[in-house]
Formats: structure tokens, sequence, C-alpha cells
């Protein structure tokens, strides 16, 4: 049986559970509070991969012996090992589109959006200092420093808000020409973007919004509509978990 | 359909694609373009890819320029021998390596690579015209990196933290090939011709920390891609010394 490790249905962590809801899988969920750090606690599911992967906090699927984590390569794994509707449809063209937009999304889109979540819905106290002292790797514990010494200043949300719009606005004009992101079909891809870009009407309005983005707008209303995005969000337990978000996803280091 | 692959030296980005096309046998145009000489932001090939990154793959009307997606376009697309497990667990593992080495251990690899060879290859050239070529870069990203590489600005706590995650990435890549013969386990595939490009020269950029006492299995792991009669036909094509330094892989 299917394990996933997850938190609210927001961000990352909202991939798997689309696309395990899409395949009308079995699987047993095991919630947790990202944002209390109980990732960390004795017993949670671990080994290399899970400790190094760059998106640094985010769900894990365990299947077996296997562990999975990074959540587009985690959609790819649901759709290549299980039966079902394929999320991965068309041929060799669309599927260098879906990973191209999921490399995207994972390098450039994701650290802007969970910097910004983090710059304005996180709050943290000096009672985990001792447990994120102890985190490894660097880089990873240093993002949540960043959080708990209070480091997104208003120049550094303002270049994060400027990350966002070049992703966003070709996300805007591939919609004005597909109906999805791949070309003429639901995929992958989609589950990808749009569990990062739900939240950006309240968090971004400067770039997400009616008179700049009306396709990518109608984008989130068509997914909101799919009967297995229904069943992920039914997963949260508090009562705005597009609010919910952890640092990782660290930013180029070339600008 | 034609198939036109617009690229730089068989390394890094432009590698990947020209080791997975030889690996397939597959024949394809090859476009040669000097990234010394800016001609990946000159009009002519702004019109294939108007970001001015390389490489980028035409095949027919399609145009395909991220590397690593391109690399499974072709293991898709073409007849040969594949470059991917059947097993869903093993192709994820080639996939979650190839980003970590995409986005933590080639961008560290690659600030040291610029600081000592692309920055001074092209730095005494006139000024105004180096500016001039600066400017004409459509990517921000891309028109940062190259002017901290020409005028000689990457910060010395970058290039530190450079040199720390490239051997934090060294000693990784170790365990991981200690443990498997393969990146992706018991197969080659796209994994290992995306670690070769990043890696084959370590050994002589990283000397006290990639070598055969300390880290005997990468060693063993490059001459046997090297080995491979893909690689060297495609490392043949190499037209600088960067690509010639491979030769020290042989035997």
């Amino acid at each position: 049986m299917l394990e996933l490790y997850h938190w609210e249905p927001n961000g990352l962590f909202l991939k798997p559970l689309i696309a395990l809801h899409e395949k009308d899988a079995r699987f047993t969920s095991h919630y947790f509070d990202a944002s209390r750090l109980e990732q960390l606690d004795e017993g949670f599911p671990g080994n290399v991969e899970s400790r190094l992967h760059l998106e640094r906090e985010g769900p894990v699927l365990v299947d077996g012996d296997e562990i999975i984590t990074s959540t587009f390569f985690m959609l790819e794994y649901i759709n290549d090992s299980l039966p079902g509707i394929d999320l991965k449809p068309g041929g060799a063209f669309e599927h260098y589109r879906m990973q191209a937009w999921g490399q995207k999304i994972a390098t450039i889109l994701s650290p802007a959006v969970c910097a910004l979540g983090c710059a304005t819905y996180l709050s943290i106290d000096e009672s985990l200092r001792s447990r994120i002292d102890a985190i490894e790797p660097l880089e990873r514990r240093n993002l949540w420093l960043d959080v708990l010494n209070g480091r997104y200043d208003a120049s550094a949300v303002a270049g994060m808000r400027e990350h966002l719009k070049g992703t966003i606005g070709l996300m805007e004009t591939t919609l004005n020409q597909d109906p999805w992101l791949a070309g003429e079909e639901y995929s992958i891809a989609d589950i990808d973007a749009f569990a990062m870009i739900r939240p950006l009407p309240q968090l971004a309005p400067d770039v997400v919004n009616s008179d700049e983005t009306p396709a990518l707008l109608a984008f989130i209303e068509r997914v909101s509509q799919r009967p297995a995005v229904a069943t992920a969000m039914s997963a949260a337990r508090t009562e705005h978990p597009e609010t919910c978000f952890v640092p990782g996803c660290e930013a180029s280091r070339w600008g | 359909m034609a198939l036109t692959l617009y690229h730089w030296e068989p390394n890094a980005n432009s590698g990947k694609p020209m080791l997975a096309l030889a690996e397939k046998g597959v024949d394809y145009d090859s476009h040669y373009l000097d990234l010394l000489s800016f001609d990946q932001h000159k009009p002519e090939y702004l019109a294939v890819n108007p970001e001015g990154t390389i490489p980028a793959l035409v095949h027919g009307d399609r145009v395909l320029t991220e590397s690593t997606p391109i690399m499974e376009y072709v293991d898709e697309a073409f007849d040969g021998p594949s470059l991917r497990p059947q097993d869903p667990a093993a192709r994820w593992r080639m996939r979650w390596w190839m980003r970590y080495f995409d986005a933590y251990f080639a961008p560290s690899v690659s600030m040291l690579g610029w600081n000592v060879f692309v920055g001074p290859s092209v730095r005494q050239r006139d000024q105004e015209q180096l500016a001039n070529a600066i400017d004409r870069i459509p990517l921000e990203s891309r028109r940062i990196a190259w002017r901290k590489a020409i005028f000689n600005q990457f910060s010395q706590e970058e290039l530190d933290e450079s040199i720390r995650r490239t051997r934090a990435g060294i000693e990784v890549l170790e365990t991981h090939l200690a443990a498997n013969r393969w990146i992706a386990g018991d197969e080659y595939s796209l994994g290992d011709i995306n670690g070769f490009n990043l890696a084959y020269a370590l050994p002589l950029s990283q000397p006290d920390h990639c070598n055969d006492d300390k880290t005997p299995h990468i060693l063993a792991w490059l001459r046997a891609i090297y080995r491979r009669p893909a690689t060297k036909e495609t490392w043949a094509k190499g037209k600088t010394d960067m690509a010639s330094r491979v030769t020290f892989l042989e035997g």
C-alpha cells in the first residue's frame, strides 16, 4: 500500500494528493505539520535522496522500499507506476513540454512562491531554534534561519515578485494559445503548476489578476473544478491551507 | 524530418544532447556556436531560440531548448538503445540525480569554470564591445553571469560557496557510485550522460578532492563512460583545449 506523508494541501504538498486522486489510487495518508518541523521526528521516512532533494521540505511518497521525493518527478513516478488515467498523454514533444515546465516551475517559480509565502504568512518562534540549528544539510538549515532571523525585508520580497513575473507571463502566453500547458490535454504539468499558482491571486495580486492574467485565472478555476482536486483539498485541517508555507526551493545562485 | 542541434563544445549543457544523440546512433546537422564569440546572442540564433541559451534542438518545426528534457525527448523520439530504465523507481532515481546535477552541483562547478576559463578568455577584448555584447543578452540571469565572469566580479563569498558545494557534490557522488554501478542503478542511462558532462574534468579541476585514492568510484565511472564509442566520438567534436582535456581518462 502506498503511503503519502504530507502537510496541508498547498504548494508542493498538494501535487501528489491531486495526482493520486486522479489515478483513483488507494494510499495511506500521514499528515504532519511541516511548520513545526515534524518531518524531523524520529521514524519519518528518509534516505540520501530525501535528505538532499532540492525542494528541501515537501511530501514523501513511500512505495514498499522506495522513498520518493522531489515533487515533479514524484508526479512522473505516480503516472509511470499506477494504472488509471494517463497524466502524461501525447508523444515525445508533449512530454518534453511537460518536463520543461516542471523544470521552470521547480527552479524559478517555486523558490519565489515559497519565499513570498513564508515572508507573508509563516511565523516561527525561538522554541524551534535548537531543532533548526541541527538541520543538515547547511542549505536547508539556512532557509529556516532566514525565516527565524527575519531576513525577508521589503526589497527581498519585491525581488521575489519580479522573479514570479517572467514565469507567470510565459504561462499566460501559453494558456492563450493552448488549453493546457503541454498542449491539448491535461497533464502532470498542469497539476504541477496549479498547486504552486493557486495561492497567487491573494499572495501576489499585482502579478496574478484579472487584467494581466485572465487566462491563468480561468486555468486555476478550471483545474479547481476537477473532482480529484476537490478530494485533494478535503485533506485540509486548517481553514486556509493556501496560507501554509515552509521554506524550501532555494533560488538560483546565478541571479 | 530534419534534425539540427545548435551547440558549443561537448561539455555541460551542450554535451548532454550531443552524447545522447551519439548513443542513440542518430545523425543530425551540427551547428557549432562559439560561446566565447557570443554567437548565441546573434540575431540568426535568437531567431531560433529567443532566450539565447545553448543548446537548441530543432526537429522539423519543433524547437527544444532545455538540455535535460531534450535528452529525454531524444530517447523517446528516436530508435536505438533505450537510455532510460523501464522500472519506474529506477527512472525516478535517474531524474532525481539529474536535477541534483543540474540545479546544485553543476551551477557551482560552472561558476568556478567561468571564473577561471570563460571570463579570462574574453576579458582582454575591447571593453566597449564587451559591454555592448552583454547588453544584447536576452535573459537577465545570463547578463548577470556574463558581467560577473568578464569583469571578474564573482565575490569571494560566492566562489567559496561554489567550492564548498563542488566538494560536497563530489562526496555525495562518490558515495552513490560506491553503492551503484550507474547513476540510476544497474543500467547506463541519461543520468550518466548528464553526470559525465558535469564531472569529466573534476579530477583536473579538483585534483586534491577527486582522484584515484579519494574517489576511486568516480574515476572508474568516468573511465567506463569515456571508453564508450559514443563518448569518444562526441568529445572528438570539440574545438578547444577544454574538450581535449578528456583524454586524461584514456587507459
